[in-house]
């Protein structure tokens, strides 16, 4: 257990450059704690055949129906998962920081890397989308093996800035699904909660199912401060100085205020919310996700 | 409020170190990026308010504490119980204030007097306090009083010390003789000086305070002292108009504490520097600086030796005076000229006057029968050898003579018929003459006057043998200054008028005696002739203290004094003595006679070796005086005494542990 915990430990994995590697690290640690799955074997199964073009896999050439009529024929299965995933990234600067050595958005980044790596695992399909006050990556699902290098790359290239609006993409997102999907939104919510939760809703609506991983710094929970400081915020520059031991008990009030809106709204309208503390394992947010889906399908 | 060890109460400034880190610490608080700062704007301001007081509280804490702990270490008493005690066992003090020279140095004095100053304000109403001022003697003294005002008023008139040197002996004995008469048990002594080694100078005496007076040395004097001074100046008191060129020697030391090697001696004549020179001690202790001065006219001469390059200038000048004389006419008149020398009755006298390679005499003999009035009057004295019968008139011009300021000396020989000279200069002769009854032996001088001024340097053995003489009778106004073994007078000087005489015994050639041949006998008569022409002409040099006689002992006017300062006066005649008070050159005008005298510092005074208080204390303090029994040991164990049941600093101390306790307690409910 303790070899698991050592590989699901946000920390080490953020040591870890190779975001591939990192994924399948926390996913396989993950895995292995489980027991055996009752969703494997997904099986694929013949849909239709069409013309063969030039650069067709030519593993999927039905070489019997060659045989019988000289012609290549590719053959065609339906389709191989049974859920679209999208992973949604929040980018902004708040999401930057970071009371040790791992900001809210490693750790977005390694949760969203293995989800992404262990959706792909279960033959489901997996999008991202990454954004801070605008769109700034867009990956449409698909469930192949390249599709995730895509996603890996995307998301080793991302970094924080600029304000939060997850409005607009999450609007965006509800426009252009067609099929029942899971949308997995991954942010610090410092933003317009009302609105946020409001499009989720929207979304879970749609039909599609939502979950939320609310990633906080441990020093945003617990406010461990003690010197008089000027705290600037890192999304408007807008400073306070303060002396944090005596506003900390107003502080983490005002703070449970919002987590517990945030939590009820989400929960009244059937999007999961998950608080994630970035100082714990990445295994609460991998078991979250396990849990939904087991639910859904 | 007093406190046991004041001292301590220096550390109230650490009660500025909490301001200190307050106002050091009082910086722009750091930045911290945050990820929001949404949760935080809801502060309240009377919370942030609140807090600020609390910390404004908690730094007076602290600086209170800090300076309860200084309080409490200072040992505070209330001071009600230590006045009442104090005031009921009054003192008498005498304090001792030196005025000497060495107290010029720098602000040595000022320091005095603030110390004697504070010390009258350590007293109590009721204490009798004395005040001497000193250097060698006691310049003043105020007597045991309980009106402490009118010493301070004394002390605050003090406006500069003099010129005198430090002798402390003689002054702790007045202290303790005063301290006799004192109303109280609890006696003291404080010596305010800067305690010169040279000032305790008769280390040979065993003399100590009373039982019971204590002593308290309080030294206000430099621990370095930069000082050269003329310890010596050898210079002629008078010359003779053809003897112009002399040396002047000056000796020069370096006398502070600290060693000078450079310095600068100049010599100056009448207010004209006529040279100066370089020192260089760094080999040795002193120098001898020779200058060579040149005194071509008749007359009086001032002048002065001055050092350069010290801090101490009341010892730099020297003076000294000298006086220019011309030669002194002297008449012989011999009684028996004789062609053949060993016959000539002034042959030896002649040699002795005029024999010398510069003579200050001027020397014209006669027979008796040549001698007139006119010729007395070109003389300055009349020598009659031998002379044994003169006319009326020359007998009345020679008595004129002499009452006019005149000088005669009479020598009677064997031409000489007692009941005629006896009748001639009966009017002027110091002592009439019989013939000897004692002729069978020789006589010798037994006795003289070693404080005569002729005498004074012939102050050894006479060897001359006396066969023949004359008995004198000396009159009722005249001195004998030399008597033979026989007690009979052999020399006898008068005051005639404004002149003066003198008759010696026996003949001055070697007819009735020796003497001639003595090595004695040129000295003897330049000394007498000396004497007779320039009686008034005595000591013109003299120290700060010295007192002297200013007038001619004969004249009748007051004396003009025009003092170093510039000051004038006059004296009486029959008193004109002064006292030597600052250094210069003083002036006496008698009449058509104008005298210099040069005043000078005692050289002593000029060195600043110190002499350790302790050993001082150590040597006059009474072995049965209890230590304690000074007011400063004693006021401290009554206030130990005093401050032991109060216990104020146990207090202190306990409200300085509430206070920590409090200031933990707030310190942890206070955000910084």
């Amino acid at each position: 257990m303790s070899e698991r915990a050592n590989f699901l430990d946000p920390t080490v994995l953020a040591g870890l450059d190779n975001l591939e590697l990192r994924a399948r690290i926390a996913v396989e640690g993950f895995v292995s704690g489980l027991h055996k799955s009752p969703h494997r074997g997904f099986s694929v199964e013949f849909n239709d055949y069409r013309n063969y073009y030039p650069g067709d896999d030519m593993r999927h050439v039905d070489w019997k129906l060659y045989a019988r009529s000289e012609k290549f024929y590719i053959k065609q299965y339906e389709d191989e998962t049974n859920v679209r995933c999208m992973i949604v990234l929040d980018c902004s600067a708040s999401m930057a920081y970071a009371s040790g050595s791992l900001t809210k958005l490693d750790y977005g980044i390694t949760l969203a890397s293995a989800l992404a790596y262990f959706i792909m695992q279960q033959r489901d399909a997996v999008g991202l989308i990454t954004f801070d006050e605008a769109l700034k990556d867009y990956i449409p699902p698909k469930c192949r093996q390249p599709h995730l290098m895509r996603i890996l790359r995307s998301l080793a290239q991302t970094s924080a800035a600029k304000k939060t609006n997850a409005i607009r993409p999450l609007t965006d997102l509800a426009a252009s699904l067609r099929k029942k999907s899971m949308v997995i939104l991954i942010t610090d919510m410092l933003d317009d909660e009302d609105r946020v939760i409001t499009t989720l809703q929207n979304l879970r609506a749609m039909g599609n199912d939502v979950i939320v991983f609310h990633l906080m710094d441990d020093a945003e929970l617990n406010f461990p401060f003690n010197e008089a400081s000027e705290f600037v915020d890192m999304e408007n520059n807008e400073s306070y100085i303060t002396s944090p031991a005596a506003i900390r008990s107003v502080y983490l009030e005002n703070l449970n205020e919002y987590l517990s809106f945030c939590k009820k709204q989400c929960q009244s309208s059937g999007v999961d919310y998950c608080l994630m503390n970035t100082s714990k394992p990445l295994d609460e947010a991998l078991s979250a996700y396990m849990t939904k889906r087991a639910k859904s399908f | 409020m007093v406190f046991l060890t004041p001292l301590f109460l220096f550390g109230l400034l650490a009660a500025l170190i909490p301001i200190a880190i307050h106002l050091i610490r009082k910086e722009k608080p750091p930045k911290l990026l945050f990820s929001t700062i949404r949760f935080m704007k809801k502060t309240s301001k009377k919370l942030v308010l609140f807090q600020q007081l609390q910390q404004l509280f908690l730094l007076m804490l602290r600086a209170g504490v800090l300076a309860l702990l200084v309080l409490a270490f200072a040992r505070p008493l209330f001071d009600q119980t230590l006045a009442r005690l104090v005031d009921s066992d009054p003192q008498s003090a005498v304090i001792l204030l030196d005025v000497s020279m060495s107290m010029r140095y720098g602000n040595t004095f000022e320091l005095a007097k603030e110390a004697a100053l504070d010390l009258l304000d350590t007293m109590t109403s009721g204490d009798e306090v004395a005040l001497v001022a000193f250097s060698g003697s006691a310049e003043f003294v105020n007597e045991l009083d309980t009106d402490i005002e009118s010493i301070r008023s004394r002390i605050n008139g003090i406006v500069e010390p003099g010129y005198q040197s430090t002798r402390y002996m003689p002054n702790l004995r007045l202290a303790d003789q005063l301290l006799e008469d004192s109303r109280y048990e609890n006696r003291a002594v404080y010596l305010i000086s800067d305690f010169q080694a040279i000032g305790d100078d008769d280390v040979r005496d065993n003399w100590k305070f009373a039982p019971g007076v204590a002593f308290t040395g309080i030294d206000v004097g430099n621990e370095r002292s930069e000082n050269l001074s003329i310890t010596d100046v050898r210079s002629p008191d008078q010359l003779l108009e053809d003897n112009s060129v002399q040396e002047i020697l000056a000796r020069v030391r370096s006398t502070g504490n600290a060693y000078l090697d450079r310095g600068e001696v100049s010599l100056v004549l009448n207010g004209d520097v006529i040279d100066r020179r370089s020192i260089d001690l760094a080999n040795k202790s002193e120098e001898v600086i020779s200058f060579t001065a040149n005194f071509a006219d008749t007359g009086s001469y001032v002048g002065e030796i001055r050092v350069s390059g010290d801090s101490f200038s009341p010892d730099n000048s020297y003076y000294f005076t000298v006086d220019v004389l011309p030669k002194i006419n002297v008449l012989v008149v011999n009684g028996e000229a004789s062609e053949n020398w060993f016959d000539d009755e002034g042959h030896w006298f002649s040699l002795a006057v005029s024999g010398t390679a510069q003579s200050p005499f001027e020397l014209t003999t006669v027979e008796p029968e040549e001698m007139t009035a006119s010729l007395l009057r070109q003389n300055d004295v009349a020598v009659l050898l031998n002379v044994g019968s003169l006319s009326s008139a020359q007998a009345a011009s020679l008595t004129s003579f002499v009452e006019e300021g005149g000088s005669v000396l009479f020598a009677p020989g064997d031409r000489v018929e007692a009941t005629t000279f006896n009748s001639l200069f009966a009017d002027v002769t110091p002592a009439l003459i019989q013939p000897s009854t004692n002729i069978d032996d020789y006589l010798v001088i037994a006795d003289f006057d070693r404080r005569h001024p002729i005498l004074r340097p012939l102050n050894t053995d006479w060897s001359a043998r006396f066969q023949q003489y004359w008995a004198l009778q000396a009159v009722a106004d005249a001195q004998i200054i030399m008597q033979f073994d026989s007690t009979e007078a052999a020399f006898v000087e008068r005051k005639v008028g404004a002149g003066r005489a003198m008759i010696f015994a026996s003949s001055l050639d070697l007819e009735w005696n020796n003497l001639a041949l003595q090595g004695l006998y040129l000295p003897f008569v330049h000394e007498t002739l000396r004497h007779l022409v320039q009686a008034e002409s005595g000591a013109r040099a003299f120290t700060v203290g010295d007192s002297f006689s200013v007038g001619r002992p004969d004249a009748n006017q007051n004396v003009s004094v025009i003092d170093v300062d510039g000051s004038e006066y006059s004296l009486n005649a029959q008193d004109p003595t002064v006292r030597a008070e600052k250094p210069g050159v003083l002036v006496a005008v008698n009449g058509a006679m104008r005298a210099n005298y040069a005043i000078n510092v005692q050289a002593r005074e000029s060195n600043f070796g110190k002499l350790p208080v302790t050993n001082l204390y150590d040597r006059i303090i009474n072995p049965d005086t209890s230590p304690i029994q000074s007011r400063e040991v004693q006021t401290a164990q009554m206030i130990r005494e005093i401050e032991g049941p109060q216990r104020i600093w146990w207090w202190l101390l306990c409200l300085v542990a509430v206070l920590i306790v409090a200031e933990v307690i707030i310190a942890n409910r206070t955000y910084r």
